[in-house]
């Protein structure tokens, strides 16, 4: 199983990635904002994962947040969280992604759904 | 085992770059050099290059000018150890082509003038020796000795060679800006699409290729450029015109069948000319059912060709890591390869070209476990049914 997580940062700026170890993953952001932050995560193919990430960086080539020359995995702040979701879940359904949300919020501190 | 991935249709929405494409029609504008400069000015590029300027007080020196001159080709001299031998059939058939020959698209003479009044060729040897050839063979009318014959030089005065042979390189690449892949493709379609001139064989058939694409809403776009987030874009210029017309039709309209919604793919070119050429070959057709059933494949497993080339790339690593105990190069033949060996593990009943089987001998085992296990999931409820 490979994950995709939509996060959000304490600011307000929704952000992505893909991950192998949700765990590890959501620690290292724990760490870095000084606080438990939540993830939404789909989970399946890796290969699908990898797809539906690099097609929202295309997407949102324009969105992408910068730092200097840096592209990060943040989108600018102008783009509403949920903007983002939606847009996720109609990729997986309407190109045939092969993943499935496993849970909308969830951090380390919980156990991952199957 | 049947074959039970099937493709899942994507709504198909306009696509952008049918009205946008830049390859459609010329802007048919010119701007001034005033728009130019303004570029510059609004560049941070431009800016931070403009501040070194001033913090290392360097100033643009007008003494050092090129000059320009009329001068007789007799007082031009040509270091051997600064230009390269002369080509001459590249006097011959390139230069000196009566076909193509203008003489309005000569350039003048770069070289360097010494001290002592020598002038030294560091550019362009090969349009004053085809000059003086074309003279020395009686074809200029009214000039008979070419070393007489007044020519335009420009040149910088100095007497370091090495500024020569440092200049020599600038000339012909490092330091210059080359034309991209693109621009040059962009020339040929504009020659034939808005001046109208098919005299050129090349132009003609590379407009031709680029007209294929586009009718499959396949669109060649610069290398960075913004339109490369619109669907059907493709960069890779090299590879696509590798393609025959016929390749370029199945690439381009399998690609605008099955993945309209993506960007091309580099691969998606070597696949399908590997295709065409591979089942050509063996006098088999591609047929409807089986370009069917691969873009099932690409979307099952990878979701797209994109993924398909990291997997593979990945695959071929380990393959040959495995094989020869080392990290082979990558080989663009492993693109078809590995595909026509997937599509036989899912189960695939369409006759493929065996050529494509014998090469990279079970590359398919090095694909990832996931992709490997869905073949196996697919058979276990093929069997439950």
């Amino acid at each position: 199983m490979y994950y995709l997580y939509l996060i959000q940062s304490p600011f307000g700026r929704p952000g992505f990635g893909i991950m192998e170890t949700p765990k590890e993953r959501n620690k290292q952001y724990c760490s870095h904002m000084g606080g438990i932050v939540n993830m939404r995560i789909y989970g399946g193919l890796r290969s699908h994962a990898k797809a539906l990430e690099r097609t929202i960086k295309t997407q949102y080539v324009d969105n992408i947040w910068t730092i200097d020359d840096w592209e990060t995995e943040w989108l600018n702040d102008t783009v509403p969280m949920r903007q983002l979701e939606e847009y996720v879940e109609s990729l997986i359904k309407e190109r045939h992604f092969r993943l499935k949300l496993i849970v909308p919020e969830w951090n380390f501190t919980q156990d991952l759904p199957d | 085992m049947a074959y039970t991935l099937t493709y899942e249709s994507v709504v198909k929405t306009p696509n952008p770059m049918v009205k946008i494409n830049p390859l459609k029609r010329g802007s048919g504008k010119t701007v001034s050099l005033q728009d130019r400069v303004d570029t510059l000015n609004k560049s941070a590029a431009w800016k931070k290059t403009t501040k070194l300027w001033a913090a290392m007080n360097k100033e643009f020196d007008l003494t050092r000018l090129p000059k320009v001159s009329m001068e007789p080709l007799g007082v031009l001299d040509i270091d051997e150890d600064i230009q390269r031998a002369l080509d001459e059939k590249h006097c011959a058939n390139t230069i000196a082509n009566p076909l193509v020959f203008d003489p309005a698209l000569l350039q003048p003479v770069v070289c360097i003038k010494t001290s002592d009044g020598r002038y030294i060729s560091i550019d362009t040897q090969h349009t004053v020796s085809t000059i003086a050839g074309l003279i020395d063979a009686g074809l200029m009318p009214g000039v008979t000795d070419w070393k007489t014959f007044e020519y335009p030089f420009t040149y910088i005065e100095t007497d370091n060679l090495a500024y020569a042979r440092r200049a020599f390189g600038i000339l012909n690449g490092k330091g210059k800006k080359k034309q991209s892949a693109y621009q040059q493709l962009r020339n040929s379609v504009f020659i034939v699409r808005i001046d109208k001139d098919t005299t050129d064989e090349d132009d003609v058939n590379l407009e031709k290729k680029v007209s294929i694409a586009e009718k499959n809403n396949c669109f060649p776009v610069e290398t960075d450029s913004d339109l490369g987030k619109y669907p059907g874009t493709f960069t890779n210029i090299a590879t696509f015109k590798t393609l025959s017309n016929n390749e370029v039709e199945v690439a381009c309209g399998w690609h605008n069948k099955y993945f309209h919604y993506e960007n091309v793919h580099v691969s998606l070119f070597f696949i399908f000319r590997d295709l065409c050429r591979q089942f050509s070959s063996a006098k088999i057709k591609l047929t409807p059912t089986f370009q069917e059933e691969l873009a099932a494949l690409v979307q099952s497993c990878f979701g797209n060709l994109s993924q398909f080339q990291e997997s593979v790339t990945e695959a071929h690593r380990r393959w040959t890591t495995k094989r020869y105990g080392y990290q082979a190069a990558w080989d663009d033949d492993a693109y078809a390869c590995a595909l026509i060996q997937l599509y036989q593990h899912f189960g695939g009943k369409e006759t493929v070209a065996p050529t494509l089987l014998d090469h990279f001998d079970g590359l398919i085992e090095f694909f990832d476990q996931d992709i490997l296990a869905m073949a196996d999931n697919q058979n276990m409820l093929a069997m439950a049914d």
